[in-house]
């Protein structure tokens, strides 16, 4: 139920209260702009809730390098300054052929030259990292200490009270229904609960982005479809058993970690959609204990308990569309993160930021390009797991 | 006779085990838990944060058995000779035989019925005429918590154990039994309903047109003080350590929670002493219940607590079957149509409906088994049934109100993973209602029973401290397995 009221204007308006929508908010009432959040549930309650803890360095071109080079420094400070868990326990992509290997040389060249410390370790070397683990069939490992994972809830809302310190709004509980526009100006948007006069409105939806650009009335075609993903839960086991998030592309594109509270957490590559049906599937529990019992075994043993679903807004080329849509004046859109979105979150607030209240940005935003699609420029996949 | 034995057991199924290095007497057949009590044994397992636990609450009951860490106590059968120790929940087997498990199977019914209690029974006696039925069962009989009574039960005539084993007599050959199985959800696939059971390591796929969910209801958690440490008894765990297994909870109990006249008779039928306390506070002691202390500050001095607060429909494969909910009478029941269904092709019967005595859940079970005869253009009376069950009307169960001013919050345990009422209590009165939230920033309803045995008491808390009606809280909804399953099993055949 809401407990805020909705203000009768603010500067900028972010639609969308999930870790995106967030840390942008937060990042720019730091900057010193009024900023409202409205979200038609509560903060963190879309992919955010659903999302798989995972933070890494660990892609394949030098712009989602970059990216995630800012976004785990500004991880590692916030949550020192906010007082909320980053493990820096690594990223662990197990190999199991030549080609792999050679594909992973590739990335890790890139990685390297823009001070990712990721290297090529032995099988038993990543024995070492995860006793647990199989490697009779691993010949190598790309492995980055300083790759981690973040429990997505309690950092949304770490995130969520400081943007509120700042001087943000959240608005929660409380659903963007149509745009008010005059002359190709935003003037402002019609909720469900009243109507909030603004200028500049950023589109943080993600598996919703779609109806929000219609509503919008963008022309420009920005493909971004709801994907249901899936995640899977064990019994709770002695803590410090799988440390870092282990990746292994041969078996099912499978990505398994533990929480902080001892369950195995993690899910694998079975997709299906496009779709806004979250129903847990008979098809994922058996696929997804199949792949984890071959790369650890002794899950085999463990108790699952619980399944559910997400979405990933996924895009043709699984890299997101972040920046200003120019046919509506003042309209941003940072949505369609494609399974990495959460990862992203504190450096996409940054460039977006920079692009609202500077016009410009340090950081390689033209990758994302809302425009590439038209253009028919896509980019080559970004490295998507599960 | 062990220390808790109220029968003679058969001395030819007598055997040794070893508990903590030390030999005890046990009978073949009996379940790890039993055998344990029946020698005095209480505290079987340490929770994450150190909590001291037993078998007969809330709360898994992790053990070590043969040197195999994570074996489930309460669903081991004693073998002569057997080893078992203690553990922490957190410890699990870190090597593993690589045995490749059994293939799965497929099984093609007319109908799946989750449950075999009076409701699931009298379902699958009426279709059996017709259709070719699946009737599932999670525990080792048949008859629900009709099984756990020695007392004569309103509607049927005699001992409860014989009526069930005459009503289950009458199967033909077209029910087929699977005792010891759970279902792990309800997944529809269009033409079909596909119901994934396990029994033992053994995952069977069946198919089914129609679904009966005859799941029954689940014990009421009553909050007081250490109301997790062992000795203390859930009804319906009490009943069947003393009718189905003839071993007594203790020497002297105390009988708390709304609704003792559920246990008392049973008490009293085994001449096991007992005291009725109706506002507990707090139990002690070391490594069992010790001491019962009340409101009052009255002390009592017993070996175990028994919680009879009445029960509720256990709403989680509702839920993931895609039914509704709606509040009344003190709990939340399914949404049906005027043919008993949460949606097409899937019916509700029992006490998964609503609380009511035994006979009229038979009753209801042979009511929907009627409907779906008719469905498939059989010949059936569902109006006979249906006038039958309108003489009974459900019962209401009381909310206590929660006493948080007189508790000291962090002993008081709302769910067997180690969450407090304390925890659940100060996210509450921080502001937030959502249950969801609630879930993630305390764990309630996260663990092994996955809300069963404290989704309830976490809304009752929200209703209480936020001053909100119960029908307005949204619950969350049950995700698959209905049930915990061991990967290895689902893993099985690719």
């Amino acid at each position: 139920m809401p407990t805020k009221e909705l203000p009768e204007r603010s500067e900028i308006v972010i639609i969308g209260g999930g870790i995106i929508g967030v840390t942008l908010a937060h990042e720019l009432a730091k900057r010193g702009e009024e900023v409202t959040v409205i979200e038609k549930r509560f903060v963190g309650s879309g992919s955010t809730f659903r999302c798989g803890t995972g933070i890494r360095q660990q892609f394949n071109d030098e712009a989602n390098v970059q990216v995630m080079k800012r976004s785990v420094e500004l991880w590692k400070h916030y949550s020192e300054e906010y007082g909320f868990s980053f493990e820096q326990t690594g990223y662990l992509f197990l190999l199991y052929d030549d080609d792999e290997v050679e594909e992973f040389k590739r990335n890790i060249a890139i990685q390297n030259r823009f001070g990712v410390p990721t290297r090529l370790i032995t099988p038993e070397e990543a024995k070492e990292i995860v006793p647990l683990l199989d490697i009779s069939e691993v010949i190598a490992a790309s492995w980055n200490p300083t790759d981690g994972k973040v429990d997505p809830f309690y950092s949304t809302a770490a995130f969520a009270l400081n943007a509120e310190r700042f001087g943000a709004k959240l608005v929660e509980y409380t659903e963007v229904k149509d745009f008010i526009i005059e002359n190709g100006e935003i003037k402002g948007l019609k909720t469900n609960r009243g109507v909030i006069k603004t200028g500049i409105v950023v589109n943080a939806t993600n598996a919703w982005a779609k109806l929000i650009n219609a509503m919008a009335g963008i022309k420009t075609p920005i493909p971004i479809e709801p994907y249901k993903h899936q995640a899977v839960i064990t019994q709770p086991i002695r803590k410090g058993a799988i440390k870092p998030m282990v990746i292994s592309f041969k078996y099912g594109h499978a990505y398994l970690t533990q929480t902080s509270h001892g369950g195995v957490v993690g899910g694998v590559g079975y997709e299906l959609g496009p779709t806004y049906d979250l129903n847990p599937t008979y098809e994922f529990m058996r696929e997804v204990s199949y792949y984890f019992t071959r790369i650890i075994p002794a899950l085999r043993e463990l108790l699952i308990l619980r399944t559910w679903a997400g979405y990933y807004a996924k895009t043709p080329d699984s890299n997101p569309a972040i920046g200003k849509i120019e046919e509506l004046n003042d309209y941003y859109i940072a949505a369609g993160f494609s399974g990495h979105g959460f990862m992203m979150a504190p450096a996409v607030a940054e460039m977006v930021a920079d692009l609202i209240t500077k016009g410009r940005t340090s950081l390689p935003v033209e990758w994302y390009d809302p425009y590439r699609f038209e253009r028919g420029e896509l980019r080559g996949q970004a490295l998507q797991m599960g | 006779m062990r220390p808790l034995d109220l029968t003679e057991k058969d001395p030819s199924k007598r055997i040794t085990i070893h508990f903590e290095g030390k030999p005890l007497e046990a009978y073949e057949g009996e379940k790890l838990t039993v055998a344990l009590l029946a020698n005095g044994i209480y505290w079987l397992t340490t929770s994450t944060e150190g909590r001291k636990r037993g078998a007969f609450t809330f709360g898994p009951v992790p053990m070590v058995v043969n040197g195999v860490k994570n074996i489930n106590g309460r669903k081991t059968v004693v073998k002569d000779g057997i080893r078992i120790e203690r553990q922490n929940y957190g410890d699990f087997q870190e090597t593993v035989e690589v045995d490749e498990s059994k293939p799965v199977t497929r099984q093609v019914v007319d109908v799946a019925v989750i449950g075999a209690g009076p409701a699931g029974i009298g379902a699958a006696l009426e279709l059996q005429e017709h259709l070719t039925v699946a009737l599932i069962e999670e525990r080792g009989w048949l008859g629900g918590d009709m099984w756990l009574k020695g007392l004569p039960q309103e509607g049927f005539d005699g001992e409860p154990k014989e009526v069930i084993k005459s009503l289950v007599a009458q199967f033909n050959d077209n029910v087929r039994v699977f005792r010891k199985t759970i279902a792990l959800g309800i997944f529809d696939k269009g033409e079909y309903f596909l119901v994934p059971i396990v029994k033992g390591d053994q995952l069977i796929e069946l198919m089914a047109r129609r679904v009966v969910l005859a799941v029954g209801a689940v014990d009421n958690i009553l909050l007081f003080e250490n109301n997790d440490i062992p000795g203390v008894f859930r009804r319906d765990f009490a009943l069947e350590v003393m009718n189905v297994w003839g071993v007594a909870p203790g020497k002297k109990v105390a009988v708390v929670g709304g609704r003792p006249e559920d246990i008392v008779p049973e008490l009293e039928r085994w001449g096991i002493e007992y005291i009725v306390v109706p506002n507990p506070k707090r139990v002690e002691g070391t490594e069992k219940v010790e001491k019962l202390i009340d409101m009052n500050g009255n002390v009592y001095e017993v070996d175990a607590v028994i919680v009879s607060d009445g029960r509720r429909p256990d709403i989680n494969p509702i839920t993931q079957a895609g039914g509704k909910l709606r509040f009344k009478r003190g709990y939340y029941m399914p949404v049906l149509d005027s043919q008993h269904r949460i949606r097409d092709g899937i019916y509700v019967a029992g006490s998964a409906v609503s609380i009511k005595p035994h006979y009229a859940n038979y009753l209801e079970g042979r009511l929907v088994g009627a409907y779906i005869l008719g469905e498939f253009g059989y010949e059936a009376q569902p109006c006979v049934y249906e006038k039958k069950l309108r003489e009974y009307e459900p019962e209401a169960i009381t909310i206590h109100k929660i006493e948080f001013d007189a508790f000291s919050l962090e002993d008081v345990q709302i769910c067997g993973c180690d969450v407090s009422l304390k925890k659940v209590d100060d996210v509450v009165r921080s502001g937030i209602t959502d249950l969801q939230i609630i879930k993630r920033l305390t764990h309630l309803a996260m663990g092994f029973c996955q809300g069963r045995f404290c989704l309830f008491n976490g809304a009752v808390v929200v209703s209480q401290r936020a001053n909100l009606d119960m029908a307005k809280i949204d619950l969350p909804v049950a995700r698959p397995p209905l049930k915990n399953v061991k990967m290895k099993v689902t893993a099985a055949g690719g």
